[in-house]
């Protein structure tokens, strides 16, 4: 058979194995990378390539010019040979990635990122995505140094770094990733978080709390020391202890809106909580009240009405409580209740400064007409002066006539300037001794001070009336309108309500977290312990993991992208080798078959399952499949080597059985070409090649043929 | 002696083909074979060029070991033999003169000379005309005329015929059976035929050959073998030839 081979048909062989292997690498290779290229640039444009950058900024769209600009400024001073990309915009957030250059990826630079990135204008956040790494999510405060710190000691890691309630660990390289992680999760396996959760409404001190349940788990696990420890954070986390929280926060606001009930209880009697007294008033036109206890402190009882109201009052109003009786009659007699209601109060209060503003405005209105009042009186007191003067020139001028003989008053002008002398005198009495004098201390008077002054107070009054109280009244009156409107039977049920619904919440207020090192202990198990020895027959008891470590979604993406294109090419290659198998190679097997005919006739049943013709399809199909494969880059899971050249094995087989009818040679033609002493070459060449099936051989075997 | 057989055997299994022949063909003779199907001619002229490998026996043709040829030189040998198919056997992409010249081309000789040669070898056949048509073009006659301008343009030592005209239309056997009565007379080439064509053996053949279940059973000159038959299929032929 191998002598078919032999002159010169090996050389075509040769060659069109290189070439398929070659061009089926190259074509596994080639699409499986286009399509690689193709989700990788796409991915790459959302979340940079593999490495490239080490943190996403997020940044508010309007700030990213000013934001790019600091970052620009913190690479250039902080990190030279810094990377800077923006991505996508997404909800008006933009998102800048940073990448830094890798003498700066250390644990201080990550750590204090927040003080190198924190002044970035319009920073809102940012997602550290350094690699190679490993995400731990959830890690637990209380753990978490002790975890850095074995984490760190693995070879495979270079640091761990917190972000948020994530640790994010750094490989040394890529190709550790999966040892690391596997190790992380084989430390994060030896830590349990025990965690007792209390119903709402417990007050449980954690801290003392915590240390009894520890010895509880001391003398259960019959361990000591340093196996336990209580980690109990007070961060809520998760939504529905926010949730839970702004109840009680409600239940609280309602609380203090409710009327005060004070209960002194009368020597010998005992008050329980939640028990209902009826209240009856002193006078007749205060209705029963019904109120139930709800704390007893140093004899002293607290309570909140639930059916009646009370008397709208500001003061305190003083009523008798009793014990109902079974009948509906009132029965034994507990003592003096105190009602003090806050709501009346505020109420009152606003109601009075909405009346103090208005009294404001009006004494604004009124000021303002006292300055303009007082303005026209300088004004005209001024005028007179000036007048004065006038009339005691004229005066003196009348005196000095008189007096001279020049001027013959006339009786009038003698009446006047006796008038006149009389008032200056009136005028400066008492003060000034002469009228002249006291004409120019009258001057003196700093009517330019006063009106000065005058005109400061009527700004400041315009100031006032400038403040638009109307606005202030209208707020005011709206606070006053939407306080709680609720009658304290209303505040009281609703407060019941709330009560129940937290009473019932699996997930209570209060819970204490315990650390549990090494071998893992069943929470259940130990729910009726805790619930035994702590005294409390409500508290649950659940456990979870001191962290978890999650793919990091950016490298799984690249990951699962590197393995399609591997799985890719890896099915490609075996397309590839299956069609070339069934277009070439079942021609020159379907050939040697039909030769074979022709040749003594063997009987060799020993050698019937190891026909050389199959081995050799074998050996080709095992060659082919393997180069290609291998060349390509492919990688399927679970097909090694051995599975792979197996395969092609198997491939090469199949075909060779089946080569008559992949591709059928035909045997007259041949018969023809051997008569006609055709070498196995020019056979192949020239007659059983040309009307074989389109494919690399026939290609190939166009430029040696001659017909 | 060209042709010497001695002693062949071939068997397919349990089917014996050939249970010892001995066969001799002279220089220049025209040796007709004749016998019953399945008796074995075919597998004995395929043996002498090779294209079936006998058992056991010997071949010796123009004195070299038939059987002891290799490579190239069963190659070169092969083409010193002319063989007519009885299903033509033509290269069906190839036109008639490209039929008929290939294998001179394979051999070495030049394109244009071959193709000089080819047409030669058409013309004699008759079919100059129809060179250029593929063997789908043409009808069983020509066909087969195609496929002995290829035996004869090599000048073989010996042509080899495999029932020429066995898968041809009634009609068209004349027109084959006139050319190869044509190239007894005129070619001098040696020519084994293989034949039901009784009345052709009587004219053409220098001997006559019967054949049964593997062996030679009776031989000699057309007049003889026919006139006074010794074997059981001598007188089947001479009933075929009455009639
Ligand atoms: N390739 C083969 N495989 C198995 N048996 C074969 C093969 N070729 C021929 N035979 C058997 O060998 C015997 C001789 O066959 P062969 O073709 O030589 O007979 P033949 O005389 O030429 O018959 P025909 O007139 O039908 O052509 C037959 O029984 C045939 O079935
Ligand atoms: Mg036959």
């Amino acid at each position: 058979m191998l002598d078919f081979f032999r002159d010169g048909f090996y050389k075509d062989l040769a060659l069109l194995l290189v070439i398929t292997i070659l061009l089926g690498a190259g074509f596994s290779q080639g699409t499986a990378w286009a399509i690689d290229e193709y989700f990788g640039d796409t991915l790459d444009q959302m979340i940079g390539e593999y490495g490239e950058y080490d943190l996403m900024l997020h940044i508010r769209e309007e700030a990213v010019d000013a934001a790019l600009r600091e970052l620009r400024r913190i690479g250039e001073q902080s990190f030279p040979g810094y990377k800077l990309g923006q991505t996508l915009t997404i909800a008006g957030q933009a998102n800048v990635f940073f990448g830094l250059p890798p003498e700066y990826r250390t644990r201080e630079v990550f750590e204090s990122i927040t003080s190198y990135f924190g002044a970035v204008p319009g920073l809102s956040g940012y997602t550290l995505m350094v690699q190679p790494s490993v995400l731990i999510r959830g890690v637990h405060p209380g753990v978490r140094d002790e975890l850095i710190e074995r984490i760190e000691a693995l070879p495979a890691v270079r640091f761990a770094v917190k972000d948020g309630s994530n640790l994010v660990v750094l490989a040394q390289s890529e190709d550790d990733l999966p040892k690391a992680s596997a190790q992380i999760e084989d430390i994060l396996g030896q830590y349990q978080i025990l965690e007792l959760r209390f119903p709402m409404g417990f007050a449980v001190d954690t801290q003392e709390v915590g240390e009894r349940a520890l010895e509880v788990l001391r003398t259960q696990a019959g361990s000591s020391g340093s196996r336990f420890a209580n980690v109990t954070s007070a961060q809520y986390g998760e939504d529905l202890d926010a949730f839970l929280k702004t109840l009680v926060e409600m239940r609280d606001f309602l609380g203090s809106y409710a009327s005060k009930v004070r209960i002194s209880p009368e020597p010998g009697v005992g008050l329980a909580i939640g028990e209902r007294l009826v209240l009856k008033g002193a006078g007749q036109s205060e209705g029963e009240l019904i109120v139930e206890v709800t704390g007893v402190f140093s004899g002293l009882g607290e309570g909140m009405i639930i059916e009646g109201s009370p008397v709208q009052s500001t003061d305190r109003v003083v009523y008798r409580g009793f014990r109902p009786a079974d009948n509906g009659e009132l029965g034994e007699f507990i003592g003096e209740v105190e009602i003090e209601n806050e709501r009346y109060r505020l109420a009152y209060a606003v109601d009075e400064s909405l009346r103090l503003l208005g009294e404001l405005e009006e004494l604004a209105v009124q000021a303002s007409a006292a300055v303009d009042n007082a303005e026209a009186v300088l004004v005209t007191f001024q005028e007179a002066l000036l007048q004065l003067e006038v009339l005691q020139v004229q005066m003196r001028q009348l005196n000095e006539g008189i007096a001279n003989g020049e001027a013959k008053p006339t009786g009038e002008q003698f009446l006047v300037s006796l008038l006149l002398n009389g008032l200056l005198q009136t005028l400066a009495k008492g003060v000034l001794s002469s009228g002249e004098e006291s004409l120019d201390s009258l001057e003196n008077l700093d009517i330019e001070e006063m009106r000065r002054s005058l005109n400061g107070i009527s700004t400041q009054i315009a100031n006032v009336q400038q403040i638009d109280v109307a606005a202030i009244m209208e707020q005011i009156g709206f606070v006053r309108d939407t306080l709680p409107d609720l009658s304290d039977a209303e505040i009281g049920q609703s407060i019941r309500l709330i009560n129940t619904y937290l009473g019932g919440q699996v997930i209570p207020g209060e819970r204490v977290q315990l650390l549990i090192r090494g071998e893992r202990l069943n929470e259940k198990e130990l729910e009726r312990t805790f619930q035994e020895e702590l005294g409390n027959s409500y508290l649950h008891t659940y456990s979870t993991s001191a962290g978890m470590v999650s793919p990091d979604a950016r490298g799984e993406i690249f990951r699962i992208l590197r393995e399609v294109r591997s799985i890719v090419a890896g099915l490609l290659a075996i397309i590839f080798a299956l069609i070339v198998l069934v277009l070439d190679h079942a021609t020159i097997f379907s050939t040697l078959k039909q030769l074979r005919a022709g040749r003594r006739f063997q009987k060799r049943p020993l050698l019937r399952w190891a026909d050389p013709l199959l081995l050799l399809g074998g050996a080709v199909g095992s060659v082919l499949l393997s180069s290609i494969y291998h060349l390509a880059g492919g990688e399927i899971p679970f097909c090694g080597p051995v599975v792979i050249s197996l395969l092609g094995f198997g491939m090469g087989v199949l075909v060779v059985a089946l080569s008559e009818r992949f591709s059928p040679v035909d045997s007259m033609e041949l018969m023809a070409a051997q008569a006609l002493g055709l070498s196995n070459v020019q056979l192949m060449r020239e007659v059983v090649i040309p009307p074989s099936r389109p494919g690399l051989l026939n290609l190939l075997n166009r430029w040696k043929q001659q017909f | 002696m060209l042709l010497e057989i001695r002693d062949l055997h071939k068997s397919y299994g349990k089917t014996t083909a050939l249970a010892g022949v001995d066969f001799d063909v002279a220089r220049g003779e025209t040796v007709v074979i004749m016998g019953p199907s399945g008796c074995g001619k075919s597998t004995l002229i395929r043996c002498v060029n090779r294209l079936t490998e006998p058992d056991s026996g010997s071949i010796v043709l123009g004195g070299r070991d038939v059987l002891a040829l290799q490579g190239k030189e069963l190659q070169d040998f092969r083409r010193r033999v002319g063989f007519v198919f009885q299903h033509f056997n033509l290269i069906a992409r190839l036109t008639a003169l490209e039929n008929v010249m290939f294998h001179l081309v394979m051999g070495g000789m030049e394109r244009e000379e071959a193709a000089e040669r080819a047409l030669a070898a058409l013309d004699r056949v008759g079919l100059k005309a129809a060179a250029e048509r593929r063997p789908d073009q043409l009808s069983g006659g020509q066909q087969q005329r195609v496929g002995i301008a290829r035996a004869l343009v090599s000048s073989p030592e010996i042509m080899l015929w495999d029932e020429p005209t066995a898968s041809l239309d009634p009609i068209l056997v004349g027109e084959v059976l006139e050319v190869m009565e044509e190239l007894v007379e005129h070619s001098g080439t040696t020519m084994v035929i293989v034949t039901h064509e009784v009345s052709f053996a009587l004219r053409a053949a220098d001997r006559i050959v019967f054949m049964d279940r593997g062996q030679v059973v009776e031989e000699g000159e057309p007049e003889r073998v026919f006139a006074e038959p010794r074997s059981e299929i001598a007188r089947l032929y001479r009933k075929l030839l009455i009639s």
